[in-house]
């Protein structure tokens, strides 16, 4: 048994900050219903990479048919496995009047539309506490509802940018921010939307109270600029970044070093005196790691670029994934700075994890997707969720919600479907 | 007292900085947090910064700020004393985070049949860099080794050079994020099997490998390997992609930056180009490229890039950004993280919460909510805990008297 088993979840994200939170409730036992509309979808249903070939396009479609390639996107793939889908048109009263009867029939809404798009629909809270009093509603816009930046948009980089985040990041100035290489703001946003929504269902079992929760992208950012606020706080000073170099403790040599190949890096951070030995003895106890100015942590801190480039030119030559095997067996810690490639065909211990999935799609066959990396001893878990699968074509769960949940007969479905609504 | 999420979860927090965050975030979500350090203080109450930079077991802003709203007991777990204490501990808690090195707690004989015989429904959850089993399982890592071995460091760094080779390394970004970005996740399993114990009465064993939450917490590099087997470039301040993209950071006019997320759709690239226009840098682009279907390509990038250049550079970080956000356009200060302190967008959602801290007599503006929850305030606070501040009353619960506690103590157990 799945521990969210139950849980119904009307899913009207978008792209991964949104997204990816239903998706682990999903992994966890939940059922999220994914409501999308051809009009409007999701960019990264219509984003490459693409399973197999580009469909083709010219082939005639009915009025309510989405794009040919709706159902081939990788990334959405990953994000959404595990949902369901139907295809909605909230646009339209008609359409309004249909999802309130799925608030009828469950848990939690969850959206990541500006902040303003559901209550101009006639949807705010008090609308769906009256049809379900004990409905737990998380609006995760960009910047959250109050406030004087409510009707923002916000992608993972705006939220890194204002929060610090993108400038705590990179080589010291007069180097710029070097940021984030990815929206690390999509899934840290997608696990603040999973944690408040797991946070509500747990207490709405202990008192039977739903809520409503005025979530962001914004604010789970500047939770994660950690120890800056409170030192500017507390001493006054602004932050300054440090490179690859260690800043809550004295660490020497601490970075990353070439290695043979193209743009090959390895990790090395030493902590400790013990440590230093054990990597001195692997360069082979040369005559410049002997020297004064590296003899103590805080003299090798204070002599960290020098430091840096005779290391440097040891690992230069090496291979990085032997170094670091060496390295590890000697007990330092170094690790390879990865690809993607070397964690999906070569790293051996995310294998033995499982950490990729392979769950199977209609339209795109089976595909490998990121496994959730909670491990449960007891309880069913994993990406697949209850249904075992990856993510929904569009519409693809529509008999299921309208004919099976709302009782709808099929010359009604065909009826919604002839007038644009489902 | 307003009501909290967990207000009726005890969380009992055994380990070092792997956890740490893991249990500043139930403190938050309400649940009484009684954290175990060893005798004399955790290992973590010597990270930097410190209050006037003075090291010291209690003025580490690093201990502040990941063990705030904790409470705070010693205990030499490995004792012979320690053993029927710890068990008491675990016997009375809901949720045990273990990010103790790999086997201690097994080694003392509570691995998970012994825990589980001791508390039926304990949530025991152990967090390990690489996982409790594989051929990593004892390598060592810190925080930059697994943002290196996790995949963030080879998506984030500066662009290469035109022939596409870098002569930068690959950047951390700073801040502990491996432990953050694994806690997160961590708490959302932790969670989640509380849920399930609401139906099924039993507890849960979660294994949370840090190196398995990081690979998991990139974004395209993974889907464009196993779906296109390409690799994808680093690029200042922008995404790690298969090609080079436009530039997306600017340097402004007071020698800050601002960013700039180019061309999503159509509509985002005339409102843009209105923008530029309107402060008097649209020239070149309202005239070579009037019509929406020009604008695509090398050389529309490029006189994009020009039009962003100057006009980002005329301005101060902090002066455009709200007026093109009011028209739907993704531009952004790049701030320090102190400089949102001020902002009235967080104090009317009280992101940022005062902590008291009466031995010193002053109070400090910590970073507070991830969220609004007016329902279930998150709490943030009171401050982290003085080095065994709770011993007695947390012990008291055992059954043992003050003069017991003082033993203890003088015999270093606590």
């Amino acid at each position: 048994m799945r521990p969210l088993e139950g849980v119904r979840i009307l899913d009207l994200t978008w792209v991964l900050a949104g997204g990816g939170g239903p998706r682990l409730l999903d992994a966890l036992g939940a059922e999220a219903i994914r409501i999308e509309w051809r009009d409007r979808l999701d960019t990264l249903r219509l984003a490459g990479p693409f399973a197999g070939p580009e469909p083709d396009q010219s082939k005639p479609r009915g009025p309510t048919d989405p794009p040919a390639n709706v159902n081939r996107s990788g990334i959405y793939n990953d994000i959404n496995s595990g949902k369901r889908a139907i295809s909605l048109n909230m646009t339209r009263p008609e359409g309004r009047e249909i999802f309130k009867r799925l608030v009828a029939i469950a848990d939690v809404v969850v959206d990541s539309f500006t902040s303003e798009t559901m209550r101009n629909w006639g949807l705010g809270y008090e609308v769906l506490k009256s049809i379900k009093p004990d409905i737990i509603y998380l609006q995760q816009s960009g910047w959250g509802y109050k406030g004087v930046y409510s009707g923002f948009g916000s992608y993972g980089p705006v939220a890194q940018a204002i929060s610090g985040l993108t400038e705590q990041s990179g080589l010291p100035s007069p180097y710029p921010p070097a940021g984030w290489g990815y929206s690390y703001m999509d899934w840290s946003g997608a696990y603040y939307c999973a944690i408040m929504m797991l946070l509500a269902v747990y207490h709405k079992k202990r008192t039977g109270k739903g809520q409503y929760i005025d979530g962001s992208q914004l604010e789970p950012s500047i939770y994660l600029t950690g120890t800056a606020v409170l030192d500017y706080a507390v001493n006054g000073r602004h932050w300054q970044r440090s490179g690859n170099r260690a800043i809550a403790k004295p660490a020497a040599p601490h970075g990353v070093y070439r290695c043979a190949g193209e743009d090959r890096w390895i990790a090395i951070a030493i902590t400790n005196e013990e440590e230093w030995r054990a990597l001195k003895t692997e360069i082979g106890d040369p005559a410049w790691a002997a020297e004064p100015r590296f003899a103590t942590m805080a003299a090798r801190v204070a002599n960290q670029d020098e430091l840096d480039r005779l290391l440097g030119a040891w690992t230069a030559g090496q291979d990085p994934f032997a170094l670091q095997e060496r390295l590890q067996k000697a007990g330092v810690a170094a690790g390879v700075c990865q690809t993607a490639e070397d964690r999906v065909e070569r790293d051996p211990q995310l294998r033995h994890l499982n950490w990729l999935i392979p769950l199977p799609h209609p339209e795109m066959g089976t595909w490998p997707v990121k496994n959730i990396p909670f491990h449960f001893a007891n309880a069913e878990v994993d990406q697949g969720g209850p249904l075992g699968r990856a993510a929904p074509c569009y519409g693809q769960d529509n008999d299921y919600v309208y004919g099976t949940l709302l009782g709808m007969s099929p010359a009604q479905r065909a009826e919604l479907r002839q007038g644009g609504i489902i | 007292m307003a009501d909290a999420f967990l207000s009726d979860v005890k969380v009992l927090e055994l380990g070092d900085e792997k956890g740490e965050f893991c249990g500043k975030l139930f403190a938050g979500a309400g649940a009484e947090v009684i954290k175990i350090e060893p005798p004399g203080g955790a290992p973590t109450r010597l990270n930097a910064p410190f209050y006037h930079d003075q090291p010291n077991p209690e003025r580490s802003l690093y201990f502040w700020h990941y063990n705030v709203g904790k409470r705070g007991a010693t205990l030499d777990i490995a004792a012979p004393e320690a053993k029927p204490m710890l068990e008491k501990l675990i016997a009375a808690t809901d949720v045990l985070i273990d990010s103790l090195p790999l086997d201690t707690l097994s080694g003392l004989g509570l691995d998970w049949s012994a825990l589980q015989k001791l508390n039926p429904r304990l949530i025991y959850l152990v967090i390990t860099p690489f996982g409790r089993s594989g051929p990593w399982r004892d390598y060592k890592a810190t925080d930059l080794v697994h943002l290196a071995l996790g995949g963030p460091m080879m998506c984030c760094g500066y662009d290469p050079r035109p022939d596409g080779t870098y002569d930068t390394p690959p950047i951390a970004p700073q801040m502990w994020h491996a432990y953050q970005i694994a806690c997160n996740q961590a708490f959302i399993g932790a969670v989640g099997a509380l849920i399930g114990r609401e139906t099924t009465g039993q507890g849960e064993m979660i294994d949370l490998p840090i190196h398995q939450a990081i690979a998991v917490s990139t974004e395209v590099d993974v889907p464009i390997w196993i779906y296109s087997k390409k690799p994808v470039f680093r690029q200042t301040g922008r995404h790690a992609v298969q090609r080079i993209s436009p530039q997306a950071q600017f340097q402004t006019a007071d020698g800050r930056y601002a960013m700039l997320l180019i061309g999503i759709t159509p509509r985002e690239s005339a409102a843009l180009i209105d923008f530029l226009k309107q402060k008097g840098f649209g020239g070149e682009l309202t005239e070579k490229f009037a019509e929406p279907a020009s604008r695509r390509g090398p050389e529309f990038n490029a006189a994009l890039n020009r039009a962003l250049t100057q006009c980002m550079g005329a301005f101060g970080f902090e002066q455009l950004w709200k007026e093109a956000m009011r028209k739907r356009i993704s531009w952004a200060a790049i701030r320090l993280p102190e400089e949102n302190l001020a902002d009235e967008h967080w104090r009317m959602r009280q992101t940022f919460a005062k902590v008291e801290h009466p031995e010193l007599g002053e109070t400090f503006d910590y970073v507070g909510a991830p969220t609004l929850a007016e329902q279930c305030p998150w709490r943030t606070g009171p401050r982290a805990p003085l080095v065994g501040e709770h011993n007695r009353e947390i012990y008291a619960r055992l059954g043992l008297s003050d003069s017991q506690v003082e033993e203890l103590a003088r015999k270093r157990v606590i």
